[in-house]
């Protein structure tokens, strides 16, 4: 019904509110990116920064385990 | 009470007659093994409806047994028959390897409910809930058992029956989904440090093991909340890991009170009622053992939107290698590692990307490459993982998954780490991820190889077909992995388009076989 009065328009406007509901995700999967970065730089900046191999690995290695 | 008439039983299911709808038990020699709801489960074959055996459940149905069908909540029974089903010549027997008794729970999957455990055999999984809330509490949260396990200590002060794991919840006091799930990264790993084995489901969500007294693995899971203050006409909302959306007041859940679970004080939001009204409906207190949730689909966007897609194919992937984890693989090497030899000769150092069972990984390591074998199923590769350890092969394994940033970045720094070039395998993981898996594909390696060497991939190619449960590969068009890859700043070396045999009297498939390299 809608569709035959509003034609084209009913049409467009579907396919907009698609779009937007895409756009709308892809703004809330920042969060989870966010937050991993934020946790990485905070948990193993510091260590990879050093030149020393043995505290580099000993931190990957007690992050991944907390993965 | 509902009429329920012409009830018969054969190998497709049960059939009846009804004009209204209730939710009945199935038992087998008097222990319910499942529970249907009479119209919703059920379709209509003429004057008489049909609801099919679960596929979980069909595998058992060989033999004979008193089957009852008993209305959960008025406890009548509609029907009781000695019935013949399949084609076995014993007793239906409902049951694990062990003899253990099996039944379905809300979500069909069969397990150990705790309608047949014995006190002593649920007293490890609440000295778990116990000693799992206390250290969520040091951490900083202030947790309480939710969802059905809340349901079951505020309705009847105990488990409930057709339940087979415990759940607990927290209300963060953040109010932003992202500091929210770096509490919940914390709160892991704060637990990982106490000892306990963790599995991270979404940004706010993850699961703790426990060891049983029989042995059992029995999963604790940690879904986390937060409150999103009002905003314009909206009313303050929880938001709480995996299906709640509700207006809510910070009050309902802070200060928290207490409620009582087999005998055992644990905490409780300040109003629990007001939470089971949020995750059951205002019907949270009739018993329900078929219950489906219905979560609006806005509450279902925002939760996948805000937590989810860190998991993705993952369940789909372990499911595939738990039959094959403890057979070594007998193929290798494949084709592409045949080829890495012929090009470059045995490499010094050689990553596996998307290793699976490994046996590619334990052919380079047994040549002499100094191997990494890395997968998202770090036990795919459990029995590959023996023999190298017998061996004494430079041979690592390692978990990574290409859809959390933490995960891959953490992998990448440590290959870059590592000097000298290298050369990554990469077959059959293309076509078996996403297009944000494939993206951080590209960026690991490039940071791998910051040091030279070549990355060689297999993938089949062509147009993308829907994934099934069964053929868990899509193919992927060369030109989206070509431009991928160009985009992340290679070189394609070499490209070539061939049919790849999976079996003798099988076709072959058609893949595409690609090598790149990061030049500096």
């Amino acid at each position: 019904m809608a569709r035959a009065v509003g034609g084209p328009l009913v049409d467009d406007l579907s396919r907009r509110i698609a779009e937007l509901e895409a756009e709308v995700q892809e703004s809330r999967q920042l969060n989870v990116r966010v937050a991993e970065l934020v946790d990485l730089v905070q948990e193993l900046m510091l260590p990879l920064a050093s030149q020393d191999r043995e505290r580099i690995e000993a931190a990957l290695a007690k992050f991944e385990r907390s993965l | 009470m509902v009429q329920v008439e012409a009830i018969a039983v054969d190998d497709d299911g049960i059939r009846f007659r009804t004009g209204a709808d209730d939710v009945v038990d199935v038992c087998f020699d008097g222990r319910r093994v499942w529970s249907f709801w009479l119209l919703r489960d059920s379709v209509a074959h003429g004057t008489e409806r049909l609801v099919s055996w679960p596929s979980q459940l069909t595998r058992f149905l060989h033999g004979t047994a008193r089957l009852s069908l008993v209305a959960h909540v008025s406890g009548v029974t509609l029907y009781d028959e000695t019935v013949r089903l399949g084609n076995g010549e014993g007793g239906i027997k409902v049951e694990d390897e062990q003899g253990r008794p099996l039944a379905l729970d809300k979500s069909n999957r069969i397990s150990l409910t705790f309608e047949t455990r014995t006190p002593e055999q649920v007293a490890p999984l609440l000295d778990a809930v116990q000693e799992v809330l206390d250290a969520l509490r040091e951490a900083g949260v202030q947790a309480f058992p939710a969802y059905g396990t809340l349901l079951g200590a505020v309705r009847d002060g105990a488990l409930i029956g057709h339940d087979n794991d415990a759940d607990l919840g927290y209300v963060s006091e953040h109010s932003h989904p992202v500091d929210a799930i770096r509490e919940s990264f914390a709160l892991q790993r704060f637990l990982g440090e106490r000892g306990y084995d963790t599995q991270r489901y979404s940004g706010i969500a993850f699961k703790v093991d426990v060891i049983e007294a029989d042995g059992s693995r029995r999963g604790l899971d940690v879904f986390g909340g937060f409150i999103a203050p009002a905003v314009g006409g909206r009313p303050a909302t929880l938001y709480l890991m995996g299906e709640v959306g509700a207006p809510f007041e910070k009050e309902w859940i802070f200060p928290l009170g207490t409620t009582t679970l087999e005998g055992r004080t644990l905490p409780a939001p300040a109003r629990p009622e007001k939470l089971l009204e949020a995750m059951y409906g205002p019907g949270w207190k009739v018993p329900d053992p078929a219950f489906k949730f219905e979560t609006p689909r806005s509450v279902v966007r925002r939760l996948d939107g805000w937590f989810r897609g860190i998991r993705v194919h993952r369940n789909d992937w372990d499911r595939r290698f738990s039959t094959l984890r403890n057979t070594l693989p007998t193929d290798a090497p494949s084709d592409l590692a045949q080829y890495v030899v012929d090009q470059e000769g045995v490499p010094a150092q050689l990553v596996d990307l998307g290793a699976g069972r490994a046996g590619d990984a334990l052919w380079f390591a047994r040549q002499g490459s100094s191997v990494t074998a890395l997968d998202f199923v770090p036990w795919a590769s459990a029995a590959a993982q023996r023999v190298a350890r017998a061996e004494g092969l430079d041979l690592r394994f390692g978990s990574v998954n290409l859809h959390s940033y933490r995960s891959w970045l953490a992998e990448g720094s440590r290959l870059a780490h590592v000097p000298g070039p290298r050369t990554i395998l990469c077959r059959h993981l293309v076509d078996a991820g996403t297009a944000v898996s494939r993206d951080a594909t590209w960026r690991l390696c490039e940071m791998a190889l910051r040091e030279g060497g070549r990355l060689y991939l297999e993938f089949l190619a062509g147009e993308p077909r829907p994934r099934t449960r069964t053929e868990l590969l899509s193919p992927v068009p060369v030109a989206d992995v070509v431009a991928g890859l160009e985009g992340r700043g290679a070189v394609i070396v070499h490209r070539e388009d061939r049919q790849e045999r999976t079996a003798p009297d099988k076709p072959g498939r058609p893949v595409a076989r690609l090598v790149a390299e990061w030049r500096r």
